[in-house]
């Protein structure tokens, strides 16, 4: 094996897939966590997403109502949680952890007809394209529609936060949901639809690992994922940019001591292991270290259960 | 077109407490009117209902004679009825400008003109893209105002709106209330400062349990008759004879004292030295949020700061803890007493034992001594009046006076030789601040020091030998308190100088 440049940017672009599902679930959950609400089920959310896009996919053989359901799947099991907080008042933390342990439960006893099936092969954008261009070529062409919208969501994330009115409502929500509510916003209505689509990414991160990454449903496929995304966002001071950076850094360290563990490099792989988790949150805690900045973009209320006065 | 705002017979009763019993009563634009009150005599809740955040049990609001239903703020936006509420309803992190667009229907370039316009016609002077949380207390209140007159009100509901606000401010919104009122808005104007409804009030309602008790001409009361309807009992007047202790010993020194902090909701503290002597009561006046709560921290030994001196009874403390430093016979009594100086969901006798003193042998081999304790928090409540024996009660069901006559006697049962304290009558009413007074006053009497930080300028005048101004972390010169008057602290709670 040679480093040579073509072999660089087919390793990037290793990189770049296997941070997908991280970018996916931290960015919906950061929109959730942005209007306050604290969702500790993404794990759950996600591995759920991950068995009924593949169920969706062997049942209908039709890869679009896969990924559309295992988004709709999201939605309803992150339905449960909004429904629990929101309505019944619950406790944030409580709940979600509640809904990880289900979603990993449910998602074994719903798989067990479908381990050992074969996936589909989904289809990739510009394959021509990833040939015949060196070094940029692997980067940039032949990946699933599903990483580019990744990667293009955390700017969206970010224009609509900063820029959209809803974006506004969002984070005014998440700073004071008494003030918002005196002003006549319906909190647990914002509230609601951040949880829903927080469910949506995951559901799509989930089945972005069983429909493409690594086409089939082995139980418990999404191995921490979850809360490698739920870290990210935390770390990353809620800031959608920051989650790509984050998530990058994380997949690329994943892969690169994959590599070096391959090369046989003199360092324990117990620590090559756990290097990805400890530089992430080295850089990230690095780059925002402003804590003038982390105040502005914390959703002070977040994890607190709302209620209004009646 | 005048406006005509009539509420007839509101009802609103929360388990255990009647908060609006059977309330009337008529406001006509072109006039200012007081909605006068002690703390739990309804007048919160009334406007509440006004501004559509709670819904009334009974009764109805009629404004020009069409009868209103207001299940929601937005109900109350439509029908032009404006509130600017005594805790602020901002968003903190966002700025100004997001804070007042937030529910605007135009688009952003000509919301921008209209608040230019505002800001321009009223002389407010605010930066519209700095985050609300780096604004002053009075800034934030113009915010509020801004956001309601955006939407040219009919109604305007002002809930005390001077309790966070120097004497100029005070000065500037009395000046601002009264130009609205003479472009026809309705003003309702809640209080329970009775000073202020005689300057700026054309007709004043007074509410007392949840009732009205009285309606009349503000030109035809005095603070006198005010304050008895409020209270409905006659009150002793309290005066504190000034201690003119010149050659006393200093017992508590403060030297080089400085802070700094990165937090952009926390305030520097520069270089502040001072000293207090036995049987003296040092007040420190300042609008909330100048470092009251870092120096109070400092001083009880919650920060450690470096290289500050901290001289008390002749021993450095400067780097001990809050537990060693009541060893040495300091008390402190923190701002806010659910969740600094209580712990609600403790019983009153576990809360006592929160402060023990090797002496006080609470704890024995690492047990509760229950016995010990509970007979220690009786004397208490019977010493200090509290109104309950029942020292398993929760504490979270006494009310702020009680609670508040539980932690000071708690800290002052020890006999301590200095007690700090941060604002000990916020939010009390009438009666129990006048019985705190008393008991701190009485500290004085007994030789015993006191600081009180305090952004009630009366309190401050009335307990205090001497007074010194903390505004944006700097301490001003110390007073004597008979040389200062309420509007000397005003300039200087405000930033500005008086020599």
């Amino acid at each position: 094996m040679s480093l040579d440049i073509s072999f660089i940017g087919i390793l990037i672009g290793s990189i770049m897939a296997s941070s997908v599902p991280l970018i996916l679930a931290a960015s919906g959950e950061l929109i959730a966590e942005r209007s306050g609400v604290l969702n500790l089920g993404v794990e759950g959310m996600m591995i759920i997403g991950a068995i009924s896009g593949f169920a969706l996919m062997v049942i209908t053989d039709n890869l679009f109502i896969a990924i559309v359901g295992s988004m709709l799947s999201g939605v309803i099991i992150s339905l449960i949680f909004g429904f629990l907080t929101q309505s019944l008042l619950t406790n944030h933390v409580a709940t979600g952890l509640a809904l990880t342990i289900f979603g990993i439960g449910l998602s074994a006893m719903l798989g067990k007809n479908f381990v050992g099936i074969p996936g589909k092969e989904f289809p990739i954008l510009f394959s021509s394209l990833k040939e015949s261009i060196p070094f940029f070529g692997p980067i940039l062409f032949g990946h699933s529609i599903v990483l580019y919208f990744a990667f293009a969501l955390p700017f969206l994330t970010n224009y609509f936060l900063k820029k959209t009115k809803l974006g506004l409502v969002v984070r005014a929500v998440g700073d004071s949901p008494v003030s918002a509510s005196n002003q006549g916003i319906n909190v647990i209505l914002v509230r609601y639809c951040c949880i829903l689509y927080g469910g949506a990414m995951c559901g799509l991160a989930g089945a972005y690992l069983s429909l493409i990454y690594t086409p089939q449903w082995i139980e418990n496929m999404t191995a921490g994922r979850g809360w490698i995304a739920l870290a990210l966002v935390v770390f990353a001071t809620w800031s959608p940019i920051k989650v790509l950076i984050g998530a990058l850094i994380f997949g690329g360290i994943t892969i690169l001591q994959l590599h070096m563990q391959a090369i046989g490099f003199r360092i324990p792989v117990q620590f090559l292991s756990a290097l990805p988790y400890l530089m992430t949150i080295i850089v990230l805690v690095v780059i925002s270290r402003d804590s003038r900045k982390i105040k502005l973009n914390t959703p002070t209320s977040l994890g607190r259960i709302f209620y209004k006065e009646k | 077109m005048a406006t005509d705002l009539r509420i007839s017979n509101i009802s609103k009763i929360y388990p255990g407490c009647i908060a609006n019993d059977n309330v009337s009563l008529q406001f006509k634009s072109g006039k200012i009117y007081a909605l006068l009150g002690e703390n739990g005599a309804g007048k919160s809740t009334l406007v509440k209902i006004l501004s559509g955040v709670v819904s009334p049990d009974n009764g109805e609001v009629f404004l020009n004679e069409k009868n209103l239903k207001l299940s929601s703020p937005l109900d109350a936006k439509k029908n032009k009825i404006g509130m600017v509420f005594q805790h602020f309803n901002l968003f903190e992190t966002l700025s100004v400008f997001e804070n007042l667009s937030i529910d605007a229907t135009e688009d952003n370039e000509s919301l921008r003109v209209r608040i230019n316009e505002i800001l321009k016609k009223y002389n407010f002077s605010i930066d519209l893209d700095v985050p609300v949380l780096n604004l002053s207390a009075g800034q934030k209140q113009k915010v509020e105002i801004i956001r309601c007159l955006l939407r040219s009100p009919k109604v305007l509901i002002m809930d005390e709106p001077t309790s966070v606000l120097t004497e100029q401010e005070t000065e500037e919104l009395f000046i601002s209330l009264k130009k609205f009122c003479d472009e026809g808005i309705l003003i309702i104007y809640i209080t329970h400062k009775l000073k202020e409804v005689l300057s700026l009030c054309d007709e004043v309602a007074v509410m007392r349990k949840g009732k009205v008790v009285s309606v009349s001409q503000t030109q035809n009361e005095r603070v006198e008759t005010l304050a008895n309807k409020m209270v409905g009992q006659k009150l002793a007047k309290i005066k504190k004879k000034i201690n003119i202790s010149k050659n006393k010993d200093e017992i508590f020194k403060v030297k080089h004292l400085n802070f700094y902090s990165d937090d952009p909701f926390e305030t520097n503290l520069v270089n502040l030295n001072f000293s207090v002597k036995k049987g003296e009561c040092l007040g420190i006046a300042g609008i909330s949020g100048n470092g009251q709560n870092e120096l109070f921290q400092i001083l009880s030994g919650e920060i450690i700061t470096p290289d500050t001196s901290i001289i008390f009874r002749n021993k450095e403390i400067a780097k001990l803890n809050p537990k060693q430093r009541r060893e040495y016979l300091m008390a402190f009594s923190p701002e806010d007493r659910i969740s600094q100086a209580a712990v609600p969901e403790l019983k009153i006798y576990e809360n006592v034992a929160l402060n023990n003193f090797k002496s006080s042998n609470f704890f024995e081999k690492g047990l509760v001594n229950e016995k010990k304790i509970k007979e220690h928090s009786k004397k208490i409540l019977s010493d200090f009046s509290v109104n309950t024996d029942n020292v398993e009660l929760k504490s979270q069901f006494l009310s702020g006076g009680n609670l508040q006559k539980l932690i000071l006697g708690r800290e002052l049962i020890t006999a301590p030789e200095l007690l700090i304290c941060y604002n000990p009558t916020w939010g009390l009413d009438v009666g129990a601040i006048n019985y705190i007074h008393e008991t701190l006053i009485k500290i004085n009497d007994q030789e015993k020091s006191t600081i009180l930080i305090s952004t009630d300028t009366e309190e401050l005048l009335k307990l205090s030998d001497r007074i010194a101004v903390i505004y944006k972390g700097k301490l001003s010169k110390i007073m004597p308190s008979e040389e200062v008057t309420p509007e000397k602290l005003g300039v200087l709670m405000g930033g500005g100088s008086i020599d």
